[in-house]
């Protein structure tokens, strides 16, 4: 029930500036990349010489937390609010599948888009560092594989709450709000306690034990969807 | 006995410590178009939203099919197609796409699609983004969307509201053609009587959440029905006459005025009126309008 809830869901976005999201984040990601190596081409190439992709990968990777909560964010509210829109909740919810595989389905669509924008992410910095002449060192291709996807589990638990306050509220200006926020702090996340999970997309990333942040978000992240589905699966749909 | 369709039993719901709807007693049997009457903000989008499971009740029973809500809300949504209040679409999707999004969650056959379009004649219009319809359009493709799953139970909130009058006139030609075609049980709601004399077999009508009236229309047109006037030379003696044979009545306006009586009994006065001398210049029924009748319920109950 799930997979049809999901397929219709597929449809709906449609013409909705989803996909062009979904590109524009990894994308832009690159070109600002490709900017920076390209203007101080002779300079970083001297200072990162000992492994070229390290610091390419480096380079990108402190831009993803922020990517992807503000990704996060919007999508989700892109997402509610294809129902929101012309009020299509009453529609929708009085069809005969549960209230679980709707929001689900919500779910898994938000998820799927942004896995896409990691893809995109990990395709756009192999193919930056090609062309920047990088070829002539061992590609890292787990690492580069790692760069979206390790802080992207980090950031889950922020993105099932974004869901949740994006789908329970008719008026996005709050959801769209905290999401902001949070991505702006989690700028200042190396000044804060590694015990919140706004830091986890970066520690994911570049801590010691990157695996404990990875496993803690996806763990949380499940943990976070709880509230939220059966908040959605009791609420009255006015 | 025709079975029933939906049946509620002190059905209840309360919003902030007001109670929107008040012990609901509902009765649909199969095959009926029923008109859900009254004013606005009655309780009929809450006791429809709550018919589609979509609101939960604060007490009280709703049973469809024979079968509890509750228990069994996705099998009975199954058989139940539903317009609640303004059309439900996704602007920036054309009318196909629309109907695909809702037919891929129900997994009716494809050819579906089109045979609703044609049931409330938008095709021709299908490949148009829907938000560039009319409201009237938007409105049928509601419709459609209803039917798509071939229901046996439709389920309309308000589907006239804010139509022109030639609108209005499709959607309602197309309602009194889906039980007898379809074999589709109605319930519809307005708060405009005419609206729902027009197409309804049985009525009920809401007030302050609470059902005021629950019978038929044949049954709720007579009992709106009004007295008869008659327009003689001598008022006064014809009275007397007419009270003489038990008739009753009153004069107003140089008018006699009597209750309603059978046609026999009419046919008989006046023959007895003629032969008594009596000139009579026009004998009237002036009936209570319907409208009126309504106003009354509502405001204070029957009589």
């Amino acid at each position: 029930m799930m997979w049809r809830a999901l397929s219709a869901d597929w449809l709906k976005i449609r013409g909705k500036g989803l996909w062009f999201l979904v590109f524009l984040g990894p994308l832009g990601l690159t070109a600002m990349q490709g900017l920076n190596f390209g203007i101080r081409y002779d300079y970083l190439k001297g200072q990162y010489q000992s492994d070229l992709w390290e610091g390419l990968l480096g380079n990108v990777a402190g831009f993803v937390p922020i990517a992807l909560y503000l990704g996060g964010t919007l999508i989700c509210s892109l997402i509610a609010n294809v129902e929101h829109q012309m009020s299509s909740w009453k529609q929708l919810l009085a069809l005969p599948v549960s209230r679980t595989s709707v929001f689900m389905a919500k779910l898994l669509l938000c998820l799927l888009l942004l896995v896409c924008s990691c893809l995109l992410l990990s395709a756009g910095t192999l193919g930056l560092g090609l062309i920047l002449g990088f070829g002539s060192q061992p590609v890292p291709y787990a690492d580069i594989l790692r760069l979206g996807f390790a802080s992207y589990a980090g950031a889950l638990p922020v993105i099932a709450l974004q869901l949740w306050l994006s789908l329970s509220s008719r008026n996005q200006t709050f959801p769209v709000a905290v999401g902001i926020t949070l991505s702006l702090l989690s700028i200042f996340s190396m000044y804060l306690s590694e015990w919140m999970p706004l830091t986890w997309p970066a520690l994911a990333w570049e801590a010691e034990s990157p695996w404990l942040f990875i496993t803690s978000g996806l763990l949380l992240g499940l943990l976070m969807i709880l509230p939220g589905a059966i908040h959605f699966a009791r609420k009255d749909v006015d | 006995m025709k079975s029933t369709v939906i049946k509620t039993t002190g059905l209840r719901k309360v919003y902030r410590g007001r109670a929107a709807v008040e012990h609901l007693e509902l009765n649909i049997g199969r095959g009926e178009i029923y008109g859900f009457l009254g004013p606005n903000g009655a309780g009929k989008t809450t006791t429809i939203r709550m018919l589609l499971g979509l609101i939960k009740p604060t007490s009280g029973r709703i049973e469809i099919f024979g079968q509890e809500l509750r228990k069994h809300r996705l099998q009975i949504l199954r058989k139940v197609g539903s317009l609640v209040e303004s059309p439900s679409y996704y602007g920036h999707l054309n009318a196909v796409d629309n109907l695909e999004a809702i037919r891929r969650i129900l997994d009716a056959p494809k050819s579906r699609i089109a045979e609703v379009l044609d049931i409330v004649s938008l095709t021709g219009e299908e490949k148009r983004p829907v938000k560039g319809f009319s409201l009237g359009m938007k409105q049928r493709l509601g419709i459609a969307a209803a039917l798509l799953g071939s229901p046996e139970l439709l389920i309309l909130d308000e589907p006239t509201n804010g139509l022109d009058p030639s609108g209005i006139q499709e959607i309602r030609s197309l309602i009194k053609r889906l039980p007898a075609e379809h074999g589709i049980t109605v319930l519809v709601s307005s708060h405009l009587l005419s609206e729902i004399e027009q197409m309804a077999d049985t009525v009920g009508i809401i007030r302050q959440g609470k059902m005021v009236y629950q019978d038929t229309i044949a049954h709720l047109q007579e009992q709106a029905a009004g007295d008869l006037r008659l327009a003689v030379s001598e008022p006064e003696a014809a009275l007397e006459l007419a009270k003489r044979r038990g008739c009753g009545g009153s004069l107003q306006e140089s008018r006699v005025i009597l209750p309603r009586m059978s046609d026999a009994r009419v046919a008989l006065l006046i023959k007895e009126l003629v032969e008594n001398g009596h000139a009579v210049y026009r004998v009237e029924e002036r009936r209570q309008s319907l409208e009126q009748f309504f106003l009354q319920v509502v405001e204070g109950g029957v009589s």
